[in-house]
């Protein structure tokens, strides 16, 4: 699989393979499988890049972003899952004092976006 | 602020008593089994929204496991939407083929057909067809064996379903006061949803009642909602069986970095001030400057909150006494942009962050209640959704009984 971003973007592309991922489950099973020093790499890497990244996902219309773009999106969907469990839950991977988040059913979780 | 009693919710509606409330309904199959009967089996119950079955020949099917019934909702050619038990007049089987709790589907020709043995029956529920039906008996009447209604009413876009064979009242009158107090606001123009599910080893009045307050803010949500500080309800009135009250919260902290962009781009989240003109004339009369969200149950199982480009809903279907499906829906206008999107999905993370804190008390309560150790629970001021929810459901009962 291609691990291409747009060009103005390529300091992200170690994260593509780990965090460019298509649907609410994966990125989810993504954050509660890594660990708190990854997390914080993972939001160290992108925040600063946040307001970037949605200006250029704006440049195109909803939902019809180049597969470049839309990579990058799923980096940026990525860092709303990790965002929490750094700026509130001190790095746990699991949010903390909660329900088992495995059967907790996400009607959307399979959806694409 | 002296000058605000601690008591009074009490002091408004004293004839809700303010003694300690009894355990055993909780736990209890017998109470369980009679509540059943005389609450659920008479009660109008929100099954669908109308957008889930906008289109002429849509349809959703509701299992109500309660009752050991399906409902199929169905929107006509004439686009009335009628509900009718799952039920073939055949020889029983499902007509539409369910595949969990909520199955949707299209007719174009807006008919049903049982795959067992392909019998067709129309939107109103009539039989229009039976395959080889010259072979039934001269007793078999096509016209008598229509699907078997259930009584179907729609308030505000809320598809209700009432499961007694000739209800006491219609969904208007049922509703009363609270379907004018919530009923303007534009839910159909919110229809961006996240929804969530999970089944919970307790009974379905623990989990309506760890949702029905905010004194459990600063300390179930510390993680997710840290520093917002409750500041105990506003304006609680009780509609008959129904409730509502608006959620004041004090937000001290700024926004941390992410989730501050993400308030930029989208108003999304309850724990953030919501600007705007949504909200109908009827919610936070006192113009309370705190005022976070409406918070209100449609008795028995609806939750239903309201806020500034938000509305979600928590029901809860009981499944047996110590058994409850939880459903949570959170409504946001659909996003324009790619950068709305991104907020959104924070503000929901955030959203789905904080339910799943809710719902870690509901097992642990059910199994220690259980116990039989205590006989009573107790309820401060701030609980007084709680209270009154025992309160009608303990008068069914005792009406009931009668």
């Amino acid at each position: 699989m291609s691990t291409n971003l747009p060009s103005e973007f390529a300091p992200l592309e170690p994260l593509v393979e780990a965090w460019a991922l298509p649907t609410q489950n994966a990125r989810q099973a993504q954050r509660r499988s890594s660990s708190t020093e990854t997390l914080q790499k993972f939001y160290d890497a992108v925040v600063p890049l946040l307001p970037k990244i949605l200006a250029h996902v704006d440049q195109f219309p909803l939902g019809e972003l180049p597969p470049e773009s839309l990579r990058l999106s799923y980096i940026s969907l990525a860092l709303a899952e990790v965002a929490p469990h750094i700026e509130l839950y001190r790095g746990d991977p699991n949010v903390p004092h909660s329900f088992d988040e495995e059967r907790f059913i996400a009607v959307h979780g399979e959806q694409t976006g | 602020m002296n000058s605000v009693s601690n008591h009074r919710w009490a002091e408004k509606y004293p004839h809700l008593g303010q003694g300690p409330i009894a355990a055993a309904p909780f736990v209890s199959e017998d109470h369980y089994r009679r509540e059943i009967a005389r609450v659920f089996k008479t009660s109008w119950l929100y099954v669908a929204r109308e957008e889930e079955i906008a289109e002429p020949g849509s349809y959703k099917v509701k299992r109500l496991a309660f009752a050991d019934s399906s409902v199929i909702t169905m929107r006509g050619k004439d686009g009335v939407v009628r509900g009718f038990y799952n039920v073939c007049s055949h020889r029983g089987n499902s007509v539409v083929t369910e595949t969990g709790e909520e199955t949707f589907g299209h007719s174009k020709a807006a008919v049903l057909s049982c795959r067992f043995h392909g019998w067709v029956y129309g939107a109103d529920g009539a039989l229009r067809q039976v395959p080889e039906e010259e072979r039934f008996y001269a007793c078999f009447d096509r016209r008598e064996n229509g699907l078997t209604r259930v009584a179907t009413e729609v308030w505000a876009g809320f598809v209700f379903v009432n499961l007694a064979p000739e209800p006491e009242q219609n969904l208007h009158d049922y509703l009363g006061d609270y379907g004018v107090h919530m009923g303007a606001y534009p839910y159909g123009d919110l229809t961006h949803s996240y929804k969530y599910h999970t089944t919970l080893d307790c009974n379905w009045k623990i989990a309506h009642d760890a949702f029905a307050e905010a004194y459990h803010v600063s300390t179930i949500h510390a993680g997710s909602f840290p520093d917002v500080f409750s500041t105990g309800l506003s304006d609680v009135q009780l509609f008959g069986p129904h409730r509502t009250c608006g959620v004041c919260l004090n937000m001290n902290m700024a926004p941390k970095p992410v989730a501050a962009i993400a308030q930029k781009h989208a108003r999304g989240s309850l724990v953030a001030k919501g600007e705007g003109a949504m909200l109908p004339p009827s919610i936070n009369p006192s113009g309370r400057a705190d005022f976070a969200f409406e918070m209100s149950v449609a008795f028995p199982n609806l939750l239903l909150h309201i806020s500034e480009g938000i509305w979600f809903t928590h029901q809860f279907w009981p499944l047996a006494h110590d058994k409850t499906l939880w459903e949570g829906k959170y409504y946001v206008r659909a996003p324009t942009t790619n950068s709305e999107r991104w907020a959104l999905e924070h503000a929901q993370l955030l959203q789905r962050n904080a339910w799943l804190e809710d719902t870690q008390t509901m097992e642990n309560t059910h199994r220690a209640i259980a116990s039989g150790a205590k006989r009573f629970i107790n309820l401060q001021d701030e609980e007084i959704l709680i209270r009154h929810a025992h309160h009608v459901i303990a008068q069914m009962m005792g009406a009931a009984a009668e």
